[in-house]
């Protein structure tokens, strides 16, 4: 069925054979199995010997469209290495060209919750070091300056809580009306861009925590807060307007981080008491979303 | 107002929309059947929000909409409608990053199209029949206006659909692509169900069987283009100077000036009247109520 091929060039047609007639004659009447269909598919693209002789067998017409489906797949991004990676875990192709139209895994998006952490993180090492003066009396067990971490408390959740909000705005995605006219299931496609979303904002967070001068396990106790939030405006999604949910959720995290800061304990907000209640919302959430999932609409 | 059909394929009953105090849709009652129906209407005639709710998009204030005999309020059957749905929104937003193949690989799977050799038959196919064979691996940012609009074409195309809604598919399009445009709905395999809105009599009275006038949210015709253009019989002049009496003048490429009125202007002969002229008339009507 092959015979050899000396002087072609190239990652593929460089395995040093031509097609036979034979399989290029099933490949033209569409009768040969996918191995075969893909490796002679793989072969036409650089060895245009084999492309002459393909074109004397097959019916133009479908020979142009096969050309078009070849192209087509050349064209479609594979994601990479991280793509491949994430596929051989098993994830589905599919889902993964989903995810990639997350619109908080853009790199403007992920840069600004990187500037915006690079300026609450050098504002607490620049008080936290004297490099500017703080106001107001300083004192919390075991922390010399926990006023300083009060900016970053507050911002930190609230930034991983956007990213997700921003995974499914109607508002930010731009082509969220064929989303809402599609049969795919919004509740897959929101789970599926959500993870994406909180694993883009969480390792920055994560970050920017370790850097702050602050208690070692500040950034492990901002997890799950920040999944408490997101959880609760995902279930809120259900019975309420995307947009209502995650200001709802926003100020139901902002307004005690701004109270326990305004008494001079902004750590009191990651302590174990308040840890108890993120993993209570957390959960109640959780249950909230899954029993209500068909009511999630889409935009 | 209801069309002389052979199968019902949309039903549309008492259909109301409100936005704030502008009523987008006023008591719309309409029956569409198999082919091409075209909406023509000016700006902020309720025809977007009319198609929004056909493609499941949007929801009615008040009324009924069956399609295909599916009811959408009812969450199974608006997702069999999104199976059998292709919908071109009058704004489409694009994910300017994505390659032209890529954002149809991404519509596609939207389309629950998920195996990956079948996306890639369904790309190539819609990329030949609107012609962007070549912009497959063109990013949509470099595209020019007609080329997006051209993609969006092709997006509402992906999985053969029994129903394409068209929101203004001709807007930004150049006349060669226009004419390219109507042969590709004409040409479409299955006889589906097609509703497409437009500004443009002449695609009307070029492709669709079928024409529906949408004014102030209300239907005010439908039939056939032949018996739109025949509500201006006998009404419709054309003249060296224009006429003051006249509902409407303008000149035309000839220099000659048209006029639709009651009556004949001096020297005036009368012509047969065109799609445009009838929908003309009858905004005119409308907007002196």
């Amino acid at each position: 069925m092959t015979s050899p091929c000396p002087d072609a060039a190239g990652p593929v047609a460089g395995a040093g054979w031509h097609a036979g007639a034979d399989l290029l004659a099933s490949y033209a009447a569409g009768t040969s199995d996918e191995v075969a269909t893909w490796s002679v598919e793989a072969h036409i693209t650089a060895c245009g010997q084999c492309r002459s002789a393909l074109s004397a067998q097959a019916d133009p017409q479908r020979l142009a469209r096969n050309r078009s489906v070849l192209l087509v797949r050349t064209a479609l991004p594979d994601g990479g290495r991280t793509g491949r990676l994430v596929r051989r875990c098993g994830v589905p192709d599919h889902l993964l060209r989903l995810v990639a139209a997350t619109p908080s895994l853009r790199r403007s998006w992920l840069l600004s919750v990187i500037g915006v952490l690079a300026v609450v993180t050098g504002e607490a090492a620049a008080v936290r070091y004297g490099w500017i003066r703080a106001s107001g009396p300083r004192r919390l067990a075991g922390y010399p300056d926990p006023e300083v971490l009060a900016p970053f408390l507050l911002v930190a959740p609230l930034l991983v809580l956007a990213g997700v909000a921003a995974a499914f705005l109607p508002t930010v995605d731009p082509a969220h009306r064929l989303a809402v006219a599609a049969p795919f299931s919004g509740f897959t496609l929101l789970l599926a861009r959500t993870v994406s979303a909180l694993a883009g904002a969480l390792v920055p967070v994560a970050a920017a925590a370790f850097l702050l001068p602050g208690p070692g396990w500040l950034p492990v106790a901002l997890l799950l807060p920040s999944l408490a939030l997101c959880t609760l405006t995902l279930a809120a999604t259900t019975v309420m307007d995307p947009r209502g949910a995650a200001l709802t959720a926003g100020a139901l995290w902002a307004l005690p981080a701004l109270l326990l800061a305004a008494s001079h304990a902004p750590l009191q907000i990651v302590q174990p008491d308040a840890q108890f209640a993120c993993a209570a919302v957390l959960c109640v959430s959780a249950v909230v979303l899954l029993a209500r999932r068909d009511h999630f609409e889409w935009g | 107002m209801t069309l002389n059909m052979r199968t019902a394929a949309i039903r549309v009953d008492g259909l109301s929309r409100r936005y704030g105090a502008t009523r987008a849709l006023d008591e719309v009652d309409l029956t569409l059947e198999q082919g091409i129906t075209g909406l023509l209407g000016p700006n902020g005639a309720g025809k977007t929000t009319l198609l929004s709710i056909l493609a499941t998009v949007s929801e009615p204030d008040a009324g009924r909409v069956s399609v295909f005999g599916l009811d959408p309020r009812e969450a199974a059957e608006r997702v069999e409608i999104r199976r059998r749905l292709g919908y071109l929104p009058q704004e489409l937003g694009y994910h300017r990053h994505f390659t032209v193949a890529g954002f149809l690989d991404y519509v596609a799977i939207l389309k629950e199209i998920t195996d990956r050799r079948r996306r890639a038959d369904e790309v190539a196919r819609v990329l030949a029949a609107t012609g962007l064979e070549r912009r497959a691996r063109t990013r949509i940012r470099a595209l020019s206006g007609g080329m997006r609009q051209r993609l969006g074409i092709a997006q509402a195309l992906l999985g053969r659909p029994d129903l394409l809604i068209l929101d203004e598919p001709t807007a930004g399009l150049d006349p060669e692509q226009r004419l390219r445009f109507r042969e590709l709905l004409s040409g479409l395999p299955g006889d589906p169900v097609i509703v497409l809105s437009t500004h443009q009599a002449d695609d009307i009275a070029a492709i669709c069987p079928q024409v529906v006038v949408l004014l102030q949210g209300r239907v005010h015709f439908a039939g056939t283009p032949a018996e739109l253009a025949a509500t201006a019989a006998g009404r419709v002049w054309v003249a060296d100077a224009r006429d003051p009496h006249a509902h409407l003048s303008w000149r035309g490429g000839d220099n000659r000036w048209r006029h639709i009125g009651d009556a004949q202007p001096a020297g005036a002969e009368l012509v047969t009247p065109t799609v445009e002229d009838g929908y003309l008339l009858l905004s005119h009507a409308a907007g002196a109520r």
